[in-house]
């Protein structure tokens, strides 16, 4: 099995490799060292000012790699610095952008950590309620809920969440965000509710599904005959062997969950890392997108891993040396 | 991106031209399905599930045909001297000179906030938004590029995929790799960031937001059929076919392909719903497609703070985005519970 | 054992709320705890009568019921026996503690409790500054920090309009010297006992500690001098070297820098010791420690109007050797040491910056010279004459908060939680009635404060452009005049900003010299017949363009992608539509749009400009060749080229304001009516509204000027408000929680039914 996770591993370092050129080239195809430059430097300012910052900040060297300069240009600088992970400073506003990956990651995973955590526990539950009441009215009132609530964009919960609860109930802030320990919950429970209930129609849809194949096989027939409880079969039989498309879900989620839900972040003004993100596109803040997406990237290879890992750890049948 | 002449008359015959290809096509394959008994019972199936789902549909599809069939002319009104060159389609010459001034509440007769009369007094079954285009008329044209977006897309994807997925999983090996790696690489990137960037590159034109959100969205179907080719690969009339000398090419169109028309359709469907439902994302991010529903709500989302509240705008423009998709993924599970094997076990 | 079963052995003594778990009814499951720990429910006290057992010996009832499985709610008593508790009881248990505690501490308060008697004054910021650093800032976000922390020699009078300059850190306005050789000298005395806020960086000259136990040490006119020096330097690039090369000596001075420093052993010394190096020049110079002398090449009076600005403060060059950014320690764009009313104590640029009175502030210690301004005799100051004479600031903190959308931060104001807030489109009519606060708001104890900005907004024509510049000569003037004539400033005023904007004649804002109320430009008054004759005359009758048959092409490019950005400027598309000519609006991201100004592909775009400072020379150097984009890359865009509003122009900006200015502008004005490179659409209106818990608020219009060091602000009634304002309703939550209790009970009895 080591030999596996670790061709695994190279094989998911490769990918990596793979997103970090395609990302330069896909940026530096829109945008060029000027626009970059013009941006931070701001309209007003005159071509010398231009260069200078461009020479301050390393963008003078030529784009691609080209005769005379085969290892002196930006797209070789770039590679070699992701992998020595040289995230350097921000070109909009010169701050080290391992410093702002640090301040950001706390109010991203405060925010998408319970919400994960909630959303699973009660999808996961849901859907276990619903497949025990299968046929019944519940179940079919539940399956028409979720659909209707996959058919609303976030965009509405957001809009209609922060109106009614915000406003017009009053009971927490519309939006911001403070680390406070005082305060902190009164930020935190209205985007994470929302999240957590946007997201709540498709996976009971999925988790219904992947449950009732399950309670339709003879192993559960055979619990029930022995005299297990019904509890016992839904918890114990029909969610342990259900496990593997689950955890195929749940596992990919994790590494999101540092580089945060830019809707959430940027419609309830919480200043973690998805919204770094989308202000970095905007400003053409080069340095630290391609720092985000790397990092992204990273960690969907190690939930991969991850996930390979918890196969084997769920399901006994599988073995991960093919 | 593309270069389309910007002659009116010309946008008149690609637009008309393309309308009636699609009603072509959906002949041809009204055609091909009522051939097949099991496909016309399965087609029979869902129509009994879930007709109302089909109704309201059909209307949308309605809606947007009626919305393509331009051409150009007409008379000049007082306050658009430019309109009667453009290339204009049905809804646009049914809902022609009903410009007001400003907001107007539904059936109104009075402009919204300074109360002075309106133009067209109780003609505005939705009221008329800030520019005074009448709301209804704005909506229904939302319709067009709804279905635009949605089906543009799932034909640019589905093809894209299909072929990298079958071929992927039939030869497997080194182009195996290769297309797994490029998976791999677009899946990890945030689909999100990708998209924003994509559009940057592409221009804000529809077709290049169309372009974005398949390049965003191929890799799961890719993954399914890849999936579905590995195990029908190893059935017993294909190695027959193979031993006989059957070529690859005939191989895969005439045993795999059919095989996973199912998967095709129902993928269809649902990635129509979760198109639109991305391009109103976009929207709020401020690169929508012109025109939309996404686009609509953006705008609108402030005005429920007014005071008092102007609903008209997000109300009709929610409602139109939510009865398509509603419609669409109804019409998405019931396939998926006739048509794909796997939930035949749990069936009600 | 399995995980359910070590859940059954937990017992719940007391609780009001239990459910009641589905077990098997009967013997043979074989997997119960060993035995007697667990009993099961029993749901029907008399059953316990019956002598039922079960396999491991429990009590049961006989009737079947009682050992039923179910799912649902019960309340139960504990008086016959241990009960068991379930999963679903302790969910049930926890879920019910948790909407007890959040009754508690439900609450729509953003601050800790603590905050709530403090006099902090709360205000909402949109974008995060881009820099702190006095030399390089220049943009609005970042006044918000540097106006507050950063002191200057002058500043302007709070309350008299037109603008009026008084002294600050400078004794007195020095008035202009001028030389033989064509040159201006000014020369400022500064107040003895200045001091820099204490901070590590001084321990560089070894200074001794202040009051706070941090070193510090006096300002001086070297200070000043070293700033300026900072601003000439290449490596920082500077937005305002034009106007500060104005300086004599300031362009050699850089020039010098810049070849000093290919050597690497001078690029190696501090910046202090390279400038020291490199020499200094006449035109900024350290006579004494209180004694500032500035030398111009010509005159230029608007250069004090530069020195009210925070772009000229004092900077210690302590601060610049030790905040460079390495070191762990924060580069100066992210830190400030300085001199004014405020200090910067805690910046998180994303979400929140606070700003602390600071007590060693110079202003506190000259008793006559920093109080609340004499403003009796001015218009409109009644709220203010309490206030006269007594020490500023009054509030001791300062605490900004991110809120990138309006509408939730306006929700917030009006709920208590800022105290000031621009009003929103949306929000206009609930809060402005016929020109004064509506009554809702007025109850609220709010008042309302506006002023005309000093800015104009326009349109502009690309004069290089082969349709509508001026190689086309009277064809193309004849239509930029039609154009002209045809949008309708007031009824964009209505729909988009709820009218608040003064319809625009010349590009000089009121408030400033050159500003005639009674000016009226007969192109700026909307004439519908008139324009399209004038399309008759230039050759395009009806908006047709005769060569292509078809209605005139034009592009409106803009650099605002967003719908809501869009619908503004269809406005203007569709009032050239009523011309007939065909206006295609391009909207691009920034990127692209500077792409097309650079390549001169534009034709018709909208821009604006606010006042550095209050002379009309700020607005008209915008339309000189010399400042053309296509010949210097300056911000005439509309690349408008015409001399003999040059010649005008160099007679009128360095004259004093009087008679002969005031001609001269209108004789340039007269050009511009007729040329009609813009199209001018308005100066903007700033409203605030403001509680009433905040007094002494006036609005400037200049970002550049400190206003909240004379607001006075009073705690206890801003928190006996805000709790009055904010209750919570909490009957939608037991009413969600009622209806899904009551859709579950069918089911359970249906489920009781069935399985018995």
């Amino acid at each position: 099995m080591l030999a596996y996770l670790v061709r695994r591993s190279a094989y998911g370092l490769f990918v990596v490799l793979g997103v970090i050129f395609f990302l330069f080239v896909l940026f530096f195809t829109v945008a060029s060292p000027d626009d970059i430059a013009r941006q931070a430097v701001g309209p007003k300012a005159m071509p010398e000012v231009i260069q200078q910052w461009k020479v301050n900040h390393g963008y003078h060297l030529p784009v691609w790699p080209g005769a005379g300069h085969l290892s002196d240009n930006l797209l070789v600088d770039h590679v070699q610095r992701m992998i020595a992970m040289d995230f350097g400073k921000s070109d909009a506003d010169g701050v080290v952008i391992w410093e702002r990956i640090r301040q950001g990651m706390w109010p991203s995973f405060f925010l998408t950590l319970p919400m994960f955590v909630i959303g699973m526990v009660a999808s996961i539950l849901t859907s276990l309620f619903v497949a025990f009441f299968r046929e019944t009215y519940l179940d079919r009132w539940v399956v028409a809920l979720s659909v209707l609530a996959m058919s609303i964009p976030t965009l509405l919960y957001i809009i209609f969440g922060q109106f009614i609860v915000g406003t017009l109930l009053r009971w927490f802030p519309v939006s911001g965000f403070d680390a406070d320990p005082a305060v902190i919950l009164r930020f935190l429970t209205l985007p994470v509710l929302i999240g957590v209930v946007s997201g709540l129609g498709s996976s009971v849809r999925f988790f219904r599904t992947v449950f009732l194949e399950e309670i339709h096989r003879d192993y559960v027939r055979t619990a029930r005959a022995k005299g297990a409880s019904e509890m016992r079969v839904m918890f114990y039989h029909v969610l342990r062997n259900s496990l593997v498309p689950i955890l195929t879900q749940v596992v990919m989620e994790i590494p999101f969950l540092f580089t945060g839900s830019l809707l959430l972040e940027a419609g309830f003004g919480i200043p973690g890392l998805g919204a770094a993100t989308f202000e970095a596109i905007s400003a053409n803040d080069f340095s630290t997108l391609r720092a985000m997406v790397f990092l992204g990237s990273l960690m969907f290879i190690v939930g991969q891993v991850l996930t390979d890992i918890g196969y084997t750890l769920v399901d006994p049948r599988i073995r991960l040396d093919a | 991106m593309m270069e389309l002449s910007n002659s009116p008359s010309a946008q008149a015959m690609l637009s008309n031209g393309i309308v009636v290809s699609l009603l072509a096509l959906g002949g041809l394959a009204a055609r091909a399905v009522l051939r097949n008994e099991l496909w016309r019972a399965a087609f029979a199936r869902v129509l009994g599930l879930r007709r109302w789902s089909i109704v309201v549909l059909s209307l949308y599809v309605a809606v947007a045909l009626l919305d393509s069939v331009v051409w150009v002319g007409g008379s000049m009104q007082s306050e658009d001297q430019v309109a009667s060159f453009e290339a204009r389609s049905v809804i646009d010459r049914l809902f022609v000179d009903t410009t007001e001034k400003g907001y107007s509440a539904p059936m109104a007769r009075v402009e919204f906030y300074d109360k002075s009369p309106l133009l067209h007094p109780q003609r505005h079954l939705l009221g008329t938004n800030i520019l005074g285009q009448d709301v209804l008329y704005v909506t229904l044209k939302g319709a067009r590029v709804a279905l635009l977006i949605g089906g543009l897309t799932s034909l640019i994807t589905i093809p894209l995929a299909l072929f990298f997925g079958m071929t992927a999983g039939y030869f497997g090996r080194r182009w195996d790799d290769l297309v797994f790696f490029v998976m791999s690489t677009l899946a990890s990137m945030p689909g999100i960031l990708l998209l924003i960037v994509l559009i940057m590159v592409l221009g804000k034109s529809t077709v290049s937001v169309c372009v974005a959100l398949g390049v965003t969205s191929w890799v799961g179907f890719c993954r399914l059929s890849r999936g579905e080719t590995l195990k029908l690969r190893e059935m017993d009339y294909v190695s027959a076919a193979r031993s006989l000398g059957v070529s690859h090419g005939k191989i895969l169109l005439r045993h795999i392909l059919p095989n996973l028309m199912h998967l095709v359709i129902i993928t269809f469907v649902l990635l129509f719903s979760g198109l639109v439902l991305a391009e109103a994302t976009l929207a709020w991010l401020g690169i929508g497609v012109d025109g939309s529903w996404g686009q609509m709500i953006a705008v609108a989302k402030d005005e429920l703070s007014r005071d008092p509240v102007v609903w008209w705008n997000i109300v009709p423009a929610g409602a139109a985005l939510f009865g398509l998709l509603l419609s669409v993924n109804l019409i998405g599970d019931a396939l998926r519970d006739v048509l794909d094997p796997r939930t035949w076990g749990s069936q009600d | 054992m399995g995980i359910i079963n070590t859940l059954h052995c937990c017992r719940v003594k007391g609780a009001t709320w239990l459910a009641v778990i589905p077990g098997e009814p009967g013997a043979g499951s074989g997997e119960g705890p060993p035995g007697g720990i667990c009993r099961p429910w029993v749901s029907n006290p008399r059953a316990l009568r019956k002598d039922a057992h079960g396999p491991l010996g429990e009590t049961w009832g006989s009737s079947p019921r009682a050992t039923k499985q179910v799912f649902g709610f019960r309340l139960a008593r504990d008086s016959f026996g241990p009960v068991v508790t379930s999963p679903w009881a302790r969910a049930a248990k926890a879920v019910a503690v948790l909407l007890c505690c959040s009754q508690i501490g439900c609450s729509n308060n953003p601050y800790p409790d603590a905050h709530d008697q403090q006099k902090v004054l709360y205000l909402p910021f949109a974008t995060p500054p881009k820099t702190l650093d006095p030399a390089i800032s220049y943009g609005t976000a970042d006044t918000v920090v540097t106006n507050k922390v950063f002191d200057t020699l002058l500043e302007y009078h709070y309350v008299k309009r037109p603008y009026e300059l008084v002294p600050s850190m400078a004794r007195t306005i020095p008035s202009a010297q001028r030389l033989q050789d064509g040159g201006v000298r000014y020369r400022f005395e500064l107040h003895p006992d200045m001091w820099f806020e204490g901070d590590p960086c001084f321990s560089l000259s070894g200074q001794s500690a202040g009051p706070d136990g941090l070193p510090r040490r006096r300002v001086t006119a070297a200070d000043f001098v070293f700033e300026i020096q900072r601003v000439a330097d290449p490596l920082l690039a500077s937005q305002v070297v034009e106007t500060f090369a104005r300086l004599r000596g300031f362009s050699e001075f850089r020039k010098r820098l810049d070849e000093r420093r290919r050597d690497p052993a001078f690029a190696r010394l501090r910046v202090e010791q390279q400038y020291r190096a490199a020499g200094e020049f006449e035109g900024a110079r350290a006579l004494d420690d209180h004694t500032l002398e500035i030398t111009l090449t010509e005159a230029y009076p608007q250069i004090l109007y530069w020195f009210a600005m925070p772009v000229t403060t004092p900077v210690p060059w302590e601060a610049a050797a030790y905040y460079t950014g390495e070191n762990g320690r924060p580069p100066l764009t992210e830190y400030t040491v300085s001199t004014g009313p405020y200090v910067l104590t805690s910046y998180d640029k994303q979400a929140r910056m606070v700003l602390s009175r600071n007590p060693q502030w110079w202003g506190l210690q000259h008793e006559r010279e920093h109080l609340f301004p004499d403003v009796t005799g001015l218009p409109e100051v009644g709220d203010l004459l309490a206030s006269v004479g007594k020490s500023l600031p009054f509030v001791d903190r300062i605490e900004y908060r991110r809120e990138q959308e309006s509408i939730p931060a306006f929700s917030k104001f009006l709920q208590g939680y800022y105290d000031m807030s621009g009003i929103s489109r949306e929000s206009f009519d609930k809060v402005v009635r016929e020109g004064g606060l509506s009554e809702e708001m007025k109850q609220k104890g709010m008042s309302l404060s506006r002023s005309v900005e000093p800015g104009v907004y326009y349109i502009a024509f690309n004069l290089e452009d082969a349709v509508v510049g001026s190689k086309a000569g009277d064809r193309s003037r004849l239509l930029r005049q039609a154009m002209s004539l045809v949008i309708d400033v007031k009824e964009y005023l209505r729909l988009f900003a709820n009218g608040r904007g003064v319809p625009a004649h010349s590009p000089i804002p009121p408030g400033l010299f050159g500003y005639d109320a009674a000016y009226k430009n007969p192109f700026r008054t909307p004439n519908l017949e008139r324009a399209r004759a004038l399309l008759v005359e230039a050759g395009y009758p009806g908006g047709i363009d005769p060569s292509t048959k078809q209605p005139l092409h034009l592009t409106f490019d803009v650099a605002d992608t967003t719908a809501e950005g869009q619908v503004r400027y269809m406005f203007w598309v569709n009032q050239w539509r009523k011309l007939g000519l065909n206006v295609e609006l391009a909207a691009t991201n920034y990127n692209q749009f500077y792409a097309k100004m650079l390549k001169g592909s534009y034709q018709i775009y909208t821009w604006g400009w606010m006042a550095d400072y209050p002379d009309p020379e700020n607005f008209m150097f915008l339309l000189t060749t010399k400042m053309a984009h296509s010949v210097s890359g300056g911000p005439n865009n509309a690349n408008f080229k015409n001399a003999e509003f040059d010649a005008l122009f160099e007679q009128m900006r360095n004259r004093d304001n009087d008679a002969e200015r005031a001609r001269l502008i209108k004789a340039m004005l007269a050009i511009l009516e007729r040329e009609r490179p813009w199209i001018e659409l308005f100066y903007p209106e700033d409203y605030a509204l403001v509680h009433g818990w905040l007094k002494n608020v006036r609005t400037v219009g200049l970002s550049t000027v400190c206003t909240a060091k004379y607001y006075d602000l009073d705690a206890a009634a801003r928190a006996r408000a805000r709790a009055a304002w904010n209750k919570p309703i909490y009957w939608p939550a037991w009413l969600v929680l009622a209806a899904l209790v009551l859709s579950i009970v069918p089911a359970v009895l249906t489920y009781r039914r069935e399985r018995s």
